[in-house]
């Protein structure tokens, strides 16, 4: 498993993005933007260039002939998908409370990065990971309908909830407050939004395990 | 023991299908296996290998059934896709440096003989290595980790005949000891009549023929004769070509009576295999 991990990270990977959580977490200085973005731009630039890599390097065929099982398979490239995320998350989350600190004075109209955004980025990132890993694991090797649909769906997500933290008074106080029971909320967020992401994503794995067994290697 | 033993594999695909494919090769010899692009050599393969689910058969890999010690097994196969890339952009250092880690028996010291031995420098990138130079790449690889057997998927093809006749002679050297047994695959029939011991031969899915190289050519017999003559042994021949001196084609060497007059030579592994395909049509040439 660590080796395919090693694998990954030495040959699949290309370094631009192992630093991209830096890159992109940088944007978190941008006062007042749709931090959203930030996370995403994961799914929009690094999963499609990740997995694009792996296709025309025929990585599915070089890791078949590895003696490993398919199921170490899924599980290492999983957690190279997942620790990838949790590294923008990171990141961006160290960013954003700098970021707070930088303009105490600003208003903000999307939601600010707190403890309790980053909560709901992960959230994001388990539904992302819900409707990309199972649908790339039916072929292991066509990318482009899993990162469409699960583009959309977190992006259909990161929309709705910004819309209903604007909208709605009662969402608006819990994501926008800076009083005490506020930001205990906002802390209580972040833990149920790693627990969703870590659950989400394990299922994630089982399902992609179960397809990929199925797969003729091609 | 049996280096390779294949029983019974069938699997079915929508436009093709491997029908009862049975085929032993005995340790420390060499297995040409030959058939057109398309006849099910890569099918094979990868059945062997495990990346294709058959429907139902055995595949046993030095006495253990591949089925059950997978893993196992895999540290002591090697494999060479003639046709197929890896990484190609990688630096040979960058990719021996993660494959060496997956294999419990690597040994540095024979994989920087082989590398020296066949003049191939770390530094460069796969997409820089010629066809021959990759093949032994995978060589190198496959015998730094001890492997037993090797599964090398048209290794020659794509190759200069110089280089193709150094590969020969390396996979006889490597066959010496008794160790090492390989399955190759190839429609080239040339390199098999210079290294191979043992013949399969795969058609349409089936296993025509599977066996010791000369017993294979003896089996079949080229005979050529007058057109008079074809109408005695048209129902019997596997195919054959007409053209204005008369005709030319296969026949089973059980099926041929010798008192008929009619010319018979032992005929090429090409003849056989050409022949073969063309089998049911008639070719006027």
């Amino acid at each position: 498993m660590v080796n395919l991990i090693r694998k990954d990270i030495r040959l699949g990977v290309h370094p631009l993005f192992l630093i991209m959580p830096l890159l992109t977490g940088a944007l978190m200085f941008i006062p007042g933007w749709i931090y959203f973005i930030v996370i995403l731009y994961f799914c929009w630039i690094t999963i499609p260039n990740m997995f694009n890599q792996l296709r025309s390097q025929n990585d599915l065929m070089f890791t078949s002939m590895m003696p490993v099982t398919k199921r170490d398979i899924v599980k290492a490239r999983i957690f190279v998908i997942a620790g990838l995320e949790l590294a923008h998350v990171v990141v961006a989350l160290v960013f954003g409370l700098i970021s707070q600190r930088l303009y105490p004075d600003l208003t903000y109209v999307f939601f600010p990065p707190n403890l309790g955004f980053f909560g709901l980025c992960l959230a994001m990132l388990a539904i992302f990971n819900l409707v990309f890993i199972p649908m790339y694991y039916k072929t292991a090797y066509k990318f482009g309908m899993a990162l469409l649909a699960s583009t959309v769906a977190a992006t259909l997500f990161a929309g709705i909830t910004q819309w209903v933290g604007i909208a709605h008074s009662g969402m608006n106080r819990i994501f926008y407050g800076t009083e005490a029971n506020s930001v205990a909320l906002q802390a209580f967020i972040l833990i149920a939004g790693i627990v969703i992401f870590l659950a989400i994503t394990a299922l994630a794995y089982r399902i992609a395990v179960k397809r990929f067994l199925q797969v003729e290697i091609q | 023991m049996q280096a390779l033993d294949i029983r019974n594999v069938n699997k079915k695909f929508p436009s093709f299908e491997l029908k009862d494919v049975s085929f032993q090769l005995e340790k420390g010899y060499i297995m040409g296996f030959i058939g057109v692009n398309g006849a099910g050599k890569t099918t094979t393969i990868k059945s062997i290998l495990n990346m294709t689910h058959i429907d139902s058969g055995e595949i046993h890999i030095l006495g253990k059934s591949m089925a059950e010690h997978e893993l196992e097994l895999k540290q002591e196969i090697g494999f060479a896709f003639g046709s197929i890339d890896f990484y190609t952009r990688s630096k040979i250092k960058t990719l021996t440096d993660t494959i060496k880690k997956f294999y419990q028996n690597w040994d540095d010291q024979i994989y920087s003989n082989y590398m020296r031995r066949f003049k191939l420098d770390e530094n460069k990138k796969i997409a820089d290595l010629s066809t021959g130079m990759k093949v032994k790449y995978s060589l190198a690889l496959a015998l730094s980790h001890g492997a037993k057997l090797l599964i090398l998927d048209e290794p020659t093809s794509g190759l200069d005949p110089a280089s193709r006749d150094d590969l020969l002679d390396l996979f006889q050297e490597l066959i010496a000891e008794g160790e090492v047994s390989i399955l190759f695959s190839t429609h080239i029939t040339s390199d098999l009549e210079k290294c191979a011991d043992f013949i399969t031969f795969i058609a349409n899915g089936q296993i025509v023929l599977s066996g010791e190289k000369e017993e294979f050519k003896e089996a079949y017999l080229l005979v050529n004769g007058s057109k008079s003559q074809l109408e005695q042994v048209k129902d019997q021949m596997i195919s054959y070509k007409t053209n204005s001196f008369g005709f030319t084609g296969l026949i089973q060497a059980n099926d041929f009576d010798p008192s008929s007059g009619i010319k018979a030579a032992t005929p090429s592994l090409e003849d056989i295999l050409i022949y073969y395909t063309k089998k049911g049509e008639n070719i006027h040439g």
